[in-house]
């Protein structure tokens, strides 16, 4: 805990979302930390690891997949509440795990945006986990 | 964070990722080696750098000349997972290991698995679980082991081998060996047990007997590697048997398979990935077969072939051999063929006309019948049949390749074997591309045997006059093994009814009251004799990590391994293809490889005293070695000899080959080195031989005295089989169900890495037992409970039947004479409850020590092969209680495989 806790130092803050707009399985996307990073919101309706909302089953992915880039868009399987199979060579992500391999070839967990809710907003507060293509998440950008 | 949940056991301790790793400067030393794990071998490049400093992210400033960040699919990148700091000449080092982006064979472009992909996290590094690597000589004192040294280790293990040879002979001096971990030290092993020792008491991993694998294919004369990478990319239809090769070599499906319109057929209970995949696009088909009746499928796949005239006749009139061509070879007749070698009844020998007579007479071939007893759907092997055999709209046939693994040879080896290498012969397959029969492949290719093998020192024979070969298992269980030596493997875990020989191997080896007490050598060799005296075994075990039982409980002397990337090694992949496996970073403390203990220990025996282990460094074994193999399809002895003509050693000249390498067996031609993309293929008869080689008829022929290939009939009542099947059923009154094993993508064989390497240990943290609701429900199992699976006849063939009658060693018989013993056997698993599997049928990690799936299955060999029925498990499932993954955010996913 402390040391994601460091790890969101360097981190903005952005308001990525509200509570009450949010349904369950319908991701919504959104940029972080970068515009050029897309990463999905989605109410899994179960409990999952760092979900925040009142049923803990709110959590953020990044949608590049660390094996070789996959895009993961538009993959979310509501009914296991997993991301994939990527389209490349079909790793599937568990979504109450953190983002943990389900099968395949990834050798990390899916980077998962760290969440704070203030009110009905829903922010984006750090990456847990390197994004795909990087070599530190904060090196060398701007928010 | 804190993490917020609503259930108390949600264990959430989770090491926080990296979210940075230094990428390697621009001069950083590159080094090329292939995956250590499964039979693709991809190719890799190490990057070494010392500690201190780092590659920018400029593209002028990283050894990847790539600009980072960047978000470019298939762009250079390393994951965390990737990079360690390890020792390299005495100082720290950084080293990234990343599949070859400029690879353009195998795995093009730097695709990989998460196997691969983490092959950074095993090298050695004291502060994380690598540390728990062997370090030194050890010698157990009461019990626990000791540190010493090399030169006492290998010194008490002559003293006691040489009162043991001498007094009681050669079969009491055992080896159980890897067949795969490098040339160089297979080469050595061999030779010492059969060379110098010269006993037959030597069996390879995964089976109790030096015995054929794909044994119907290898009587059929195919070779069981014959294809490459490259026909699985050609064929149009593949028939895969026992595998999805999305789950166990992911690589040759993801890279060479699933681009294109291939269509797919997969034979397997389990439904995985790849299966799912395939299904979804509506490029694939899945037979979830029940365990055990693969035969009953082919023999209905080859009927309705022949009823419809489907056959590829022009292929079968020039490849298929005849009667008088069946029974000709080298003036000895039909007996020194493989099939008359094991048995002398003609039960198997065919040709093209009494098949199509023979086929149309098995009532198990009818397809009524064949769905019954496979438990497929009718329409479902009908459309197989259309799919691998039925000409197309405009005549011409389509391309189909065949591919099998464990599942199919592992639970009825013969007949599976025979059945499926008829199937593909008569859809035409065999010799060209896209047109192959082969394995996948599990571990690559790294034997180079030695040879002077001692079969005829078998005790065991079939009816007639033929040696069996020598079953290692069965001699210990009889207690006639008085010394063995075992080179990294499980041995206990990886074969049948494995807690009955590990209670054995206890009785023989802790369980005995003479033990060593102190460290004199004298003293040590008095009580390792009243050991072996009083009926007990002496256990060295060489290995690079304690292994659960064999040396953390038996062995007497351990000794510490150094392995991948810790020497420079060889081998080749499932398509032949060799490479050099170099050596980067300092092995741990006195660990060395298995080559130089060996040589060490035939120093103190007197072995040699002709200089026949003089070898300075592994490539000396590497050059001695390619002699060995010239008779075989890893020959590699051209390019020894090329690299003798050019001054250079051999390890060297093959070092230039980089990830490429070349695919053996390598020939000469206009004085440059030419590897053989697939065997049997026409295409390979060059005429004239350059250079020292002779002709091979396998190279562009079927590997049998004709040079055509054999059509072997598969009876499904051959007794050998059938008696063993019907014992070996589920009991519906003890609410069994089959349990069979297999491995996961996510892990390599028994986890000896992934277990220490904190990514994959905390994706699989515990072995797992996936089973179907239907079967979970009555039980009241869930997802994440730990369920027990208990079986309480456990069959396990003892004494040394000889064979004089024809029944002699089928089931009933053994049973009658006393020669079927009945243990019980169980093991504990995390469930995963989840439709992939075919109902009544649970499938569970293969070979994990802490949960020996295969305690449950019968140690009883195919009465053909000497192959155990590996697959053919059976138990009651019973709940344990909650494990800690149930509901843990952290570890162990529980999800099912086949989401798409």
């Amino acid at each position: 805990a402390a040391a994601l806790k460091a790890l969101k130092v360097d981190y903005p803050a952005v308001k990525i979302g509200k509570l009450s707009a949010l349904k369950k399985g319908m991701p919504l996307e959104f940029a972080y930390p970068y515009p050029d990073v897309s990463n999905m919101l989605v109410k899994l309706g179960v409990e999952a690891g760092s979900g925040v909302g009142e049923g803990n089953d709110i959590v953020a992915f990044n949608q590049q997949c660390p094996h070789m880039g996959g895009p993961l868009q538009g993959t979310y399987k509501d009914k296991h509440q997993a991301l994939g199979p990527c389209p490349l060579h079909l790793t599937t992500f568990d979504l109450t795990r953190h983002g943990m391999v389900i099968s395949g070839h990834s050798t990390e967990s899916l980077p998962q945006i760290v969440l704070e809710v203030r009110g009905d907003d829903i922010y984006a507060v750090g990456v847990q986990g390197l994004i795909y293509g990087y070599s530190s998440n904060l090196a060398g950008r701007r928010a | 964070m804190t993490e917020k949940t609503n259930h108390p056991s949600s264990g959430t301790f989770m090491q926080a990722p990296e979210d940075h790793i230094p990428l390697p400067p621009s001069d950083a030393d590159v080094l090329t080696t292939a995956c250590d794990y499964c039979t693709v071998a991809c190719g890799y490049k190490v990057y070494r750098w010392p500690t201190g400093k780092q590659g920018s992210m400029a593209a002028k400033d990283n050894a990847f000349k790539t600009d980072f960040p960047h978000q470019q699919m298939f762009g250079a990148w390393v994951s965390p997972s990737q990079h360690n700091v390890v020792s390299y000449k005495g100082r720290p080092h950084h080293v990234v290991v990343v599949p070859d982006k400029d690879a353009t064979v195998v795995n093009n472009g730097g695709n990989h698995s998460i196997r691969g992909g983490t092959l950074a996290q095993k090298c050695y590094n004291p502060s994380n679980r690598t540390s728990e690597r062997l370090l030194y000589p050890m010698i157990r004192v009461r019990g626990t082991l000791m540190p010493v040294s090399w030169d006492l280790a290998t010194e008490v293990m002559a003293d006691i081998s040489k009162y043991i040879i001498a007094k009681y002979g050669e079969h009491a001096w055992a080896i159980k060996m890897y067949s795969y971990q490098y040339f160089e030290n297979t080469y050595a092993i061999t030779k010492l047990g059969m060379t110098s020792v010269g006993t037959p008491s030597i069996a390879p991993h995964d089976k109790p007997s030096g015995t054929n694998d794909a044994t119907g294919l290898d009587d059929a004369g195919i070779n069981s590697f014959a294809a490459s990478y490259q026909d699985w990319a050609d064929c149009e239809v593949a028939f895969l048997s026992g595998v999805d090769p999305y789950e166990t070599k992911t690589t040759l499906f993801t890279q060479w398979m699933m681009p294109g319109d291939k269509k797919f057929i997969f034979v397997t209970p389990h439904r995985t990935m790849g299966v799912a995949w395939a299904e979804s696009t509506g490029r694939g088909m899945w037979l979830p077969i029940i365990p055990g009746t693969d035969t009953v499928l082919h023999l209905a796949l080859a009927r309705i072939i022949v009823e419809n005239g489907w056959q590829d006749q022009e292929f079968i009139d020039k490849w298929i051999a005849n009667k008088w061509e069946v029974d000709s070879g080298y003036g000895r007749g039909t007996r020194n063929t493989g099939w008359q070698w094991r048995t002398t009844w003609g039960t198997w020998q065919t040709d093209w006309a009494e098949y199509k007579d023979w086929i149309m007479k098995q009532k198990e071939g009818e397809l009524a019948t064949a769905a019954e007893l496979t438990g497929l759907k009718a329409e479902d092997i009908q459309k197989a049949a259309e799919w691998i055999a039925k000409p197309k709209a405009d005549g011409t046939r389509v391309k189909a390749s065949f591919m099998l693994e464990k599942g199919n040879y592992w639970s009825n080896n013969y007949l599976n074997t025979t059945s499926l290498s008829a199937v593909g012969l008569i859809c035409g397959a065999g010799n060209r591309p896209g047109q192959m029969i082969s394995r996948g492949g599990g571990h690559q290719r790294g034997m180079m045997s030695a040879g002077g093998g001692s079969g005829w020192l078998s005790p065991e024979k079939y009816p007639g006059r033929r040696k069996k070969s020598f079953n290692l298992d069965r001699w210990m269980m009889n207690g006639e093994v008085r010394f063995a030596w075992v080179f990294g493997t499980t041995w206990t875990a990886a074969m049948m009814a494995s807690q009955s020989l590990s209670d054995k191997m206890f009785k023989l080896t802790r369980g005995n009251p003479h033990q060593i007490h102190s460290l004199d050598r004298e003293a040590i060799f008095e009580v390792l004799k009243q050991r072996v005296d009083s009926g007990g075994t002496v256990i060295v075990d060489s290995d690079i990590y304690p292994q659960e039982p064999i040396n953390t409980q038996f062995a007497d002397i351990v000794l510490p391994a150094a392995t991948w990337g810790e020497d420079n090694f060889t081998r080749c992949n499932s398509e032949r293809r060799l490479r050099l496996y170099s050596k980067f970073y300092d092995a741990p403390g006195e660990a060395k490889p298995d080559w130089w203990a060996v040589q060490k220990f035939a120093q103190k025996m007197g072995y040699d005293a002709d200089g026949s282990y003089a070898w300075k460094d592994s490539n000396d074994i590497f050059e001695e070695a390619a002699r060995f193999g010239r008779d075989g399809v890893l020959n590699y002895h051209p390019l020894v000899v090329k690299a003798k003509e050019d001054g250079v050693k051999g390890h060297e000249l093959l070092r230039g080959y980089g990830t490429t390498g070349i695919q053996t067996p390598i020939r000469k031609r206009d004085g440059e080195l030419v590897g053989t993309q697939r065997l049997h293929d026409p295409k390979n008869d060059w005429g004239e031989i350059e250079g020292q080689e002779m002709q091979r008829k396998w190279l562009y022929a079927f590997s049998t005295h004709s040079g055509k290939a054999n059509l072997l009939k598969s009876p499904w009542g051959f007794k050998g089989w059938s008696q063993f099947y019907a014992a070996a059923q589920p009991r519906k009154e003890k609410g069994e169900i089959w349990v069979t094993n297999g491995r996961v993508n996510e892990t390599w064989q028994s986890g000896f890495d992934d277990l220490r390497k904190p990514y994959l240990a905390q994706r699989w943290p515990y072995p797992m037992i996936i089973i179907n609701p239907v079967d979970a429900a009555p039980k009241g199992i869930e997802s994440g409970d730990f369920v027990q699976v208990y079986n309480d006849t456990v069959y396990v063939q003892t004494g040394m039947p000889q064979g004089v009658k024809e029944d002699d060693q089928n089931f009933d018989n053994l049973l009658k004479d006393g020669h079927i013993q009945i243990t019980d056997g169980q093991f504990v698993a995390v469930a995963i409850v989840s439709e992939e599997m075919r109902p009544g049928v649970a499938m569970a990690n293969f070979n994990y020590p802490q949960a020996p799936a295969n305690a449950i299955v019968h140690a009883v060999p195919d009465p053909v092969t000497n192959n155990y029925r590996y697959k053919l498990g059976r138990g009651a499932l019973t709940k344990m209680g909650e494990s800690p993954y149930k509901h843990s955010f952290t570890s162990m996913s529980l999800k099912p495989r086949d989401i798409v």
